[in-house]
């Protein structure tokens, strides 16, 4: 299992690299794509059948949101210019020493958590403990056949009215940034 | 009294969704309807507040009491802490609020002007009832997306730009505690604060309670604006409407920032030397830089902006003294007055702060510009707007009688009695920094002569606007009242108990 | 273990695409990396050797189910992000009509 997911994941990161290098934009978004179906493919390897089926939907809404975006502004990743000058050289320097500053910070993060996770549960080996409470006697109590429902909607009930209302906000959201003015034209 | 706190959930959320359904209908009930509902709920967290016996209150979502000794629902937890929170947030909240009715006339879209509003209520509102660390980061975003469509409300350039920053930033910062919610649910299988906190007592991992702490400090760090997180601030802040800016700068970063700081580390975490003296530092930083950047500003909103960064560093030094005096097992009673001197700090600057951008904003209103170089004499003209925004000025900077200067006084007396000279000093200097940055801004504002003709014919804001500045500077000398001993015992005393007991938190696994 | 340093190598990948790239829609695409980097790492974390998904059916005895709590956390987490991204390309577009680039670095007329 180990072996399976983590060829899985270094596609993942393949594709992750992708989409940030990519000179045009449909392709990122593309690449940004195998990340995410790719995910669709560990969560069912993971047995976890209703995760796959909310991802693949919320993918691929995700990525029409993106492609509309994009199609209807510009493709092209910007381009560098190619002028030669002091100016421009001392910019590309300042650049690139930043690149590196970022690489070395976050080696130094992976490296962190590795050492700090070391210890814990391997992959497999989970004990649960609120889980218990939820497995046993979850059919009576809840009256559902799919634990993961019962979890959502009667013992985190309240989790679920906050995620229907970060919907809610974000559709208002939305609708008050499109909208096409501001402010009213003065004339009071 | 404990079936009454989901009310300041349901009552926020009900008006949002019916100012939607029903707001195009009648016309008045859209800007009556949230400043009712918000008056209710100031009335009832000032009714908790009095009627308080220093005990901690919970109620369980559902109904489902624990299973063999461990808790399996959500809690709604309620101390001294959150009861002062729940004050601050529903009267800035009514205020600013009544203040919006007037200001958004002026903008397309009133209607979502006011759910998001609401929402943003209900998400603070909810963050800080929560007793399960997952149910608190969901709050945390539901406040955290109505406030990135706030800022850009107006959709102009700068706006945009401003919004686009802080949506990126507060993003990464919601990445951050998602990924500690998953290490700390990978090492002690539990979403409880309070069991967590049982498990991690008696734990023998340091590194990963160190890392993750760190992770914490950095995630929450964004939502507070602490140096060196604090990038995203002078924008936001400056380009929102000026009701949202009193909301954003006065009670979003407290609200989800530093109250979450506090209450997950003095209930969840054990207190450690190393933890506190970075907390500390990272206080002394962001009250130094704060100020600094905040001399040269000519931009009256990104001035006060800059001087919220600096006054949350009070507040964090306030809180990070007493955690050093409990990591090296020092004085209680001290660790207690400057927790207390710090939370203290923290209501003022709620009032004081949110007093002063309603004044930009109605500056803003009447003369259409913000720029301290082209503005001047407008005392005479408006005289309600100048006689408040001198009131707030001597508050933030810390002129006896007003509230500033007892929050701070109880900081630099905390911080001399620890032996901290050096912070004793800093806080000194910064007040009369502070002091002289705000008489630059008073004078340019308010007196002197102005070069701008246009400025001939103003007049008075309207009266829902001068209400809400008139009851703000009202409160900024009756909050130093606060410190009178009969008033001390009931509200400031109760408010550091939990916090210090950490053992009166995990009462509430106990009960049934 | 190496999957879980894999994923923290994914959420790196993301975190450095919001770092260091200029264009809006690549550090759009650097935080949606991020996210499912994290809902790769909550899976991973509720995963019981040889459970079967968490749904009853008929005659069972004691079978071992995977945790149903990380699960639950990873769909209300989906939701969010879903939010959180719609907001973003709503500023992006915006953004691309006010100034006609994507460009942050000419996207900076607040300065101080």
């Amino acid at each position: 299992m180990e072996i399976i997911l983590s060829i899985i994941l270094v596609f993942m990161i393949l594709g992750a690299i992708y989409a940030l290098y990519a000179r045009d934009l449909l392709s990122a978004l593309i690449s940004c794509g195998i990340v995410g179906y790719g995910l669709v493919i560990c969560f069912l390897l993971l047995q976890a059948p209703d995760l796959a089926i909310v991802q693949i939907v919320v993918e691929t809404i995700t990525l029409l949101i993106m492609i509309a975006v994009v199609l209807d502004s510009s493709r092209e990743e910007l381009k560098e210019k190619k002028v030669v000058g002091t100016k421009l050289s001392h910019f590309r320097k300042w650049y690139v020493m930043n690149v590196i500053l970022v690489i070395v910070c976050l080696v130094v993060l992976l490296y962190f958590f590795k050492e700090v996770t070391s210890t814990l549960d391997p992959l497999g080996k989970h004990l649960t403990r609120m889980s218990t409470a939820y497995i046993e006697n979850a059919a009576e109590k809840t009256g559902s056949a799919n634990l993961v429902t019962g979890v959502l909607f009667d013992f985190r009930g309240y989790d679920t009215l906050g995620e229907a209302t970060i919907l809610f906000t974000a559709v208002i959201g939305v609708l008050a940034i499109l909208r096409a003015k501001g402010k009213k034209t003065n004339n009071l | 009294m404990n079936s009454l706190i989901p009310l300041f959930i349901i009552l926020p959320l009900a008006t949002a969704i019916s100012i939607i359904l029903f707001g195009r209908l009648v016309k008045a009930f859209q800007k009556a309807l949230p400043s009712a509902v918000l008056l209710f709920l100031t009335g009832l967290s000032f009714y908790f507040i009095l009627s308080w016996d220093s005990g901690i209150y919970k109620y369980v979502i559902g109904g489902r009491g624990p299973v063999g000794n461990i808790p399996i629902s959500i809690y709604f937890v309620l101390d001294g802490l959150s009861i002062l929170m729940l004050c601050i947030i529903n009267l800035i909240g009514f205020l600013s609020g009544f203040y919006a009715i007037s200001y958004i006339k002026k903008y397309t879209g009133e209607n979502k002007f006011y759910a998001l509003f609401c929402l943003m209520i209900t998400g603070m509102n909810g963050v800080v009832l929560s007793g399960d660390i997952f149910n608190l980061y969901v709050f945390l975003e539901i406040a955290a997306i109505s406030s990135y469509a706030l800022v850009a409300f107006e959709v102009e350039k700068e706006k945009l730009e401003a919004s686009y920053k802080y949506q990126v930033l507060g993003c990464l910062s919601s990445f951050f505690i998602l990924l500690n919610i998953g290490l700390l649910y990978w090492y002690t299988k539990s979403l409880n604060i309070a069991d967590i906190s049982r498990i991690i007592e008696s734990s023998a991992n340091k590194n990963l309670i160190i890392f993750i702490q760190i992770l914490f400090i950095a995630g929450f760090g964004l939502k507070a604006a602490l140096i060196p997180f604090h990038a995203w601030l002078p924008d936001a802040h400056s380009s929102a409407p000026s009701p949202i800016s009193s909301m954003l700068s006065g009670v979003l970063i407290k609200a989800i920032g530093i109250y979450a700081i506090i209450r997950l580390f003095f209930n969840m975490f054990d207190i450690t030397y190393e933890i506190a003296l970075l907390i500390t530092v990272i206080g002394t930083l962001s009250m130094v830089i704060g100020v600094l950047l905040a001399i040269g500003q000519w931009d009256m909103k990104r001035l006060l902006a800059y001087h919220s960064i600096s006054q949350m560093g009070y507040v964090i030094i306030g809180v990070g003294i007493g955690m050093l005096i409990l990591a090296k097992g020092g004085n209680r009673s001290w660790a207690a007055l400057s927790i207390a001197g710090g939370l203290f700090h923290l209501t003022n600057h709620a009032v004081f702060k949110g007093l002063l951008f309603l004044n930009a904003g109605a500056v803003e209103y009447t003369t259409g510009t913000r720029n301290l170089k082209e503005l001047g004499g407008l005392s005479g003209s408006m005289p309600v707007t100048s006689s408040t925004s001198l009131s707030a000025s001597m508050a933030i900077s810390g002129i006896p009688p007003f509230n500033g200067f007892f929050s701070k006084l109880i900081i630099i007396i905390a911080a001399a009695k620890a032996q901290y000279y050096l912070l004793t000093f800093l806080a000194i200097s910064v007040s009369i920094i502070t002091l002289a940055s705000f008489l630059k801004l008073q004078k340019k504002t308010f007196y002197g002569k102005s070069k701008n003709r246009k400025l001939k014919k103003i007049k008075e804001v309207p009266f829902t606007m001068c209400f809400s500045m008139i009851v703000l500077a009202v409160l900024c000398i009756a909050l130093s009242l606060l410190l009178i001993p009969g008033i001390r015992e009931t509200i400031m005393v109760n408010v550091v108990y939990t916090l210090i007991n950490k053992s009166n938190y995990l009462l509430i696994l106990s009960d049934i | 273990m190496t999957v879980y340093l894999l994923c923290f190598v994914l959420f790196l990948v993301g975190l450095f695409g919001v770092l260091t790239k200029r264009n809006i829609i690549k550090i759009a695409i650097g935080l949606i990396i991020m996210e499912l980097s994290l809902f790769m790492f909550f899976a991973l974390i509720g995963y019981v050797d040889n459970g079967i998904a968490p749904i009853i059916v008929q005659e069972m005895e004691k079978a071992k189910f995977v945790d149903p709590l990380p699960q639950a956390i990873v769909l209300t987490a989906i939701v969010i992000g879903l939010a959180t991204t719609s907001m973003l390309m709503a500023i992006a577009i915006r953004l691309y009509k006010k100034y006609n680039t994507f460009d942050i670095r000419k996207i900076a007329n607040l300065k101080g």
